[in-house]
């Protein structure tokens, strides 16, 4: 791979060195060959701190080229603090590198909590910033126990959390970062995505790359890939369901969708207001009204 | 190595020994009963267990007794394969035919058989339970690693193991900690049966609880094994443990098996002088 300078400087586009960009995409093609499989590597210092992002932006960085057309979103929003300076940060580091708030017009996107609610296509990457890549974290302190556990299968005590809240809620009370199984082997820690966002990882035309900066980590789901919630098979996956108290689907108050992740605003009177959470989506379906 | 055989002990241990440190060839020969010591006075290896042998049948009980750093509780781990022997073989048969050497078994296949063919019990509750889950949450551990997917099931199964280790019902959503020791122990137990092991190993389970509790124990353990015929390994130094369950017993000391046999011929009529003095102690 020969470096791909900035005209006039002796800058390199993306930021990382060679050996980063080369590091990084060899343990994305390996993350792609063993689909929820952790790899370990070398996250980079960057200029921001570890927490903010640095998996997913090292990612985006080094696949990023100034043929694609870039959206960075923040818990569904483009024009977030996070999204925004990371999206400077980017666009300054790459030169030439296009970006958009449009699902449908980009061709990378980078995302902190959600997967655009418009139907991802080929062609398209999804970049994951993900603050805690293993899903055993929750039930077992020891890295080590827990790369065993992996290697062998054994997903047993995520699954007695699974049963323990069964007991407890009648339900699933995990809200996101939902464990769930790739191509029947890895069980994997979507980041942050809400329950809503899982099923649009099964079987997606599109390759989802994750990247831990601060934990050091790479998985990924590869186009056309199984993701299986973990389910009892007598307590099935649900997702949010958004009903109000009569039991009617919640709508969108801006858009009138009934069919996306809506925000719950309080407002000054007491009551609440329910907007979409993908403000592209929103966007896009009051125009079409 | 894995083979078929169609009948025989569920456990067969042949020259079991392991010896912790780096070791050297006079370490077996310079240690034992003998010799009054289990380190190695040429390379200060210690010598836990050596030159161990023996069956275990389907359905049977086998007391294995002795003093404080006698070896038992070694045993009970080379078998539970948290440890693994520096020589000899352990041939475990699963009840279908199949065999394993436990020696040489890789860690993959060790987990399986842990999870789904043996049941431990520890003295110490805190190592045999998940203190940060419900006594059902730790069944179900067991049952869900054998396989089962449907909660009903696991449920209704985990309410059963309860019953039959008379655990009240009431308490499938407490946690261990809530429970009196006896309680931990027999939850232990349950646990212990969920995937119907073949080998039920025990190790000091009466120990630090008061008589009574120690009898219904003591009960509840003879009646699992006639229920249900699992061959067990119980390590004690209480005689009265291995005169009420045990119908063979080794002895050890020092690491090495001193007298082996039925376990009322050794109370009756012990050859070994250690085996002498701990049943006259004892009486």
């Amino acid at each position: 791979m020969s470096a791909l300078l900035i005209a006039g400087t002796a800058q390199r586009f993306g930021f990382l060195d060679d050996f980063a960009v080369r590091e990084i995409r060899r343990g994305l093609l390996k993350a792609l060959a063993v689909p929820g499989y952790q790899v370990p590597y070398a996250s980079r210092e960057m200029p921001i701190a570890r927490g903010f992002g640095t998996g997913g932006m090292q990612i985006t960085l080094a696949i990023a080229t100034p043929l694609d057309r870039l959206k960075v979103i923040d818990q569904g929003a483009d024009d977030s603090v996070n999204a925004v300076s990371l999206r400077r940060f980017i666009t300054a580091a790459c030169p030439g590198l296009a970006t958009t708030t449009r699902t449908a017009e980009a061709t990378l996107i980078q995302t902190r909590h959600r997967v655009p609610e418009r139907a991802l296509t080929a062609g398209q990457t999804m970049v994951y910033q993900v603050p805690y890549p293993d899903p055993l974290q929750i039930v077992e302190p020891s890295e080590r126990k827990r790369r065993l556990a992996h290697a062998h299968g054994d997903y047993a005590r995520l699954w007695v959390k699974l049963y323990e809240d069964v007991v407890r809620f009648r339900e699933v009370s995990i809200s996101n970062r939902y464990p769930a199984r790739v191509a029947g082997r890895y069980v994997i820690d979507p980041s942050p995505i809400p329950r809503w966002d899982l099923p649009k990882l099964h079987r997606s035309p599109v390759a989802h790359l994750f990247g831990a900066g601060r934990e050091k980590k790479l998985y990924a789901v590869p186009p056309f890939t199984d993701v299986e919630p973990l389910a009892f098979d007598d307590v099935p996956f649900a997702v949010e369901a958004f009903r109000d108290a009569a039991g009617a689907r919640r709508r969108c108050a801006r858009c009138g969708a009934g069919d996306t992740y809506l925000d719950q605003i309080p407002q000054p009177d007491g009551g609440d207001r329910w907007q979409c959470n993908d403000q592209d989506r929103c966007a896009e379906r009051m125009e079409e009204r | 190595m894995i083979d078929r055989i169609q009948d025989g002990p569920v456990i067969e241990a042949q020259g079991l020994t392991r010896i912790h440190g780096r070791g050297c060839p006079d370490c077996v020969r310079l240690t034992g009963d003998v010799h009054g010591r289990n380190v190695c006075p040429a390379c200060g290896s210690v010598v836990a267990v050596a030159e161990v042998s023996f069956r275990l049948w389907p359905g049977e009980i086998l007391g294995v007794m002795g003093e404080s750093g006698s070896g038992k509780s070694s045993v009970v781990r080379l078998l539970h394969l948290d440890d693994r022997p520096s020589a000899g073989t352990v041939r475990f048969r699963e009840s279908h035919g199949r065999a394993h050497d436990l020696a040489s078994i890789d860690e993959a296949e060790a987990r399986r058989l842990r999870d789904t063919r043996f049941g431990m019990v520890h003295q110490n509750p805190h190592l045999g339970l998940n203190f940060g889950v419900s006594a059902g949450g730790n069944i179900a551990e067991r049952l869900l690693c054998c396989g089962e997917r449907r909660f009903h099931a696991i449920r209704e199964a985990a309410l059963g193991l309860l019953d039959r280790t008379e655990v009240p019902r009431a308490r499938i959503d407490h946690q261990p900690g809530q429970f009196s020791g006896g309680m931990q122990q027999r939850l232990q137990i349950a646990r212990a049966l969920a995937p119907n092991p073949e080998l039920l190993l025990l190790d000091e389970v009466t120990t630090g609880l008061d008589l009574s509790v120690q009898a219904r124990i003591l009960d509840l353990i003879l009646s699992i094994q006639r229920d249900l015929g699992v061959a067990m390994v119980v390590v004690t130094h209480d005689l009265g443990v291995v005169r009420l369950l045990a119908g063979r017993t080794m002895v050890l000391r020092h690491g090495r098996v001193v007298e082996s046999g039925l376990t009322d011929q050794i109370l009756e009529d012990p050859q070994h002088p250690y085996t002498q003095q701990l049943v006259m102690s004892a009486l």
